[in-house]
């Protein structure tokens, strides 16, 4: 029996997540070119408009672009739910991502409202499209395990942070009235740890024990664990918008614990593989999960002496350890994933039993992922010692992270090229 | 369990990182012979390979394991 629910549409097409995949190391890559640019300068404070340019390239280009992609592509397989209309859809996030993306790179570079403007209906109308898409399929999801609860939190937060990134928008574009400190304050952590995390914790329920053959999650962890997160940021939004400065400063802090629990324990069942030669992608996500790890320690310890937690260096380590530390490892080991299954289910599926179609190891040698994988560390150890000693290592760390994007770029497009000519191949 | 039946090819792919499973099926699927059919053992719904399915018109059935793995009997087009 086929389950009741289950759709009978195909997967989307290989170009409609693709096209997110092949896009976003370049952002990584624009990223670095921006460091370089301006120099030792963009590491002074976080709060400077060219670090918030810096900022938004990686979240914004290289981070929702690939979380949404990802999104698009995984319902269908994971979930058995299908996102309608799939290249339109498609077409409707990505190109409004990628241009909002720069445009508010360059609003910020410029500080011309018509830029913010710009960036503010491009992104609106790409995260309008995105969010109304997958909330439609994951409401309709079939199967309610901790993976769609999960998701379900994630998409929720990251509804919060458009709308408060929106509402900062409107500050810059047309001089709205708010509470920025705060209203910025709030979208970073709805957006990194309601949206980013919270997704990353779905999905590695699944993919932790699936590629890296560890057991799986505790049961009260996947049921739990999302839910609690979620109601730990809105309690926090409504002390910090009540004004309850020690009740916020404890949710912080149980916030910080509760990033600090989800990176221990998928360092412990990496730690507990049945396989002794690891994945190639095993080392992503050690990196990401330690880096996720010491951010929540630091960000406690800011917590714990609020004169540390105000040093603009730390607040700098602060957003490098969870956007470049934390979602670039993981996401930079998942693409590595997903790129080569893309391309190898869908020669499987258009040749099958007309050609040999590559192995997903042919389509990316284990050898390519495990070397780029040491300019992406170089990257960041770069990066963490530029915000503490901008003068010496900032150079060092836009060329290690240009080089660490555009290796991931390269390979990656080098997939779509065998796919392309496996099916030139096939079809002369 | 299923007894060894040369009317059926099993393949087992529980507990196997993707796409291995999916890679063992197809395989298995090749290999057909008129009148067989393929019993695939799996510890999740293989929505992708649902696709496949369809794609090249091969019949198959799905039944829920009470371990929470499932068993696809697929039959050729």
């Amino acid at each position: 029996m086929i389950p009741a629910g289950l759709s009978l549409e195909q997967a989307p097409p290989i170009d409609v997540p693709l096209r997110f995949f092949l896009t976003a190391p370049w952002f990584l890559v624009l990223a670095a070119a921006l460091m370089a640019w301006q120099g030792p300068a963009i590491f002074v404070s976080r709060w400077l408009p060219a670090t918030l340019a810096l900022t938004h390239l990686l979240v914004l280009g290289f981070m929702a672009q690939v979380m949404l992609g990802a999104l698009l592509q995984m319902l269908p397989v994971v979930v058995g739910v299908v996102v309608p209309r799939p290249r339109l859809t498609a077409t409707l996030v990505h190109l409004p991502l990628t241009l909002g993306a720069l445009a508010l790179a360059v609003a910020f570079l410029s500080g011309v409202p018509v830029w913010f403007q710009a960036a503010w209906w491009s992104l609106g109308l790409g995260f309008g499209v995105a969010l109304t898409a997958i909330h439609l399929a994951l409401w309709r999801a079939p199967v309610i395990g901790g993976t769609v609860i999960a998701l379900r939190c994630a998409l929720a937060a990251l509804l919060v942070a458009v709308v408060l990134g929106l509402l900062l928008g409107g500050f810059f574009g047309w001089g709205w009235r708010l509470p920025v400190v705060t209203v910025t304050h709030l979208h970073a952590a709805w957006g990194l740890i309601g949206w980013t995390a919270l997704l990353v914790v779905g999905v590695a329920y699944q993919v932790v024990p699936m590629f890296q053959i560890t057991p799986p999650y505790p049961a009260w962890f996947v049921r739990g664990f999302a839910p609690l997160m979620a109601a730990l940021l809105v309690a926090w939004t409504g002390f910090a918008f009540g004004g309850l400065a020690m009740a916020a400063t404890l949710t912080s802090a149980a916030l910080a614990g509760g990033v600090a629990l989800f990176a221990l324990t998928t360092l412990h069942l990496l730690g507990q593989r049945r396989r002794k030669i690891g994945d190639p992608t095993l080392v992503y996500w050690r990196a990401s999960m330690v880096s996720l790890l010491i951010g929540a320690a630091l960000w406690s310890l800011g917590l714990g002496i609020p004169a540390l937690g105000r040093l603009p260096q730390f607040e700098l380590l602060l957003g490098i350890l969870p956007i470049f530390g934390f979602a670039v490892a993981v996401i930079n080991g998942m693409l590595y994933k997903i790129v080569p299954f893309l391309a190898w289910f869908h020669l499987q599926a258009l040749l099958f039993q007309r050609a040999k179609v590559p192995t997903m190891k042919q389509l990316l040698p284990d050898a390519a992922i495990r070397r780029q994988f040491w300019a992406y560390l170089a990257a960041l150890l770069t990066l963490l010692a530029a915000a503490v000693h901008p003068a010496v290592f900032t150079y060092p760390a836009a060329l290690a992270a240009g080089v660490t994007g555009a290796w991931l770029g390269f390979n990656l497009a080098g997939v779509w090229r065998i796919y392309r000519r496996t099916l030139r191949q096939a079809n002369p | 369990m299923s007894e060894p039946d040369t009317s059926e090819i099993l393949v087992d792919g529980r507990g196997l990182a993707p796409p291995e499973p999916m890679e063992q099926v197809l395989a298995a699927l090749g290999q057909l012979k008129p009148g067989q059919r393929v019993r695939f053992l799996i510890h999740r719904q293989p929505y992708p390979l649902y696709d496949i399915l369809r794609r090249y018109r091969y019949r198959y059935e799905t039944v829920a394991v009470a371990d929470g793995s499932y068993e696809i009997l697929i039959s050729g087009p």
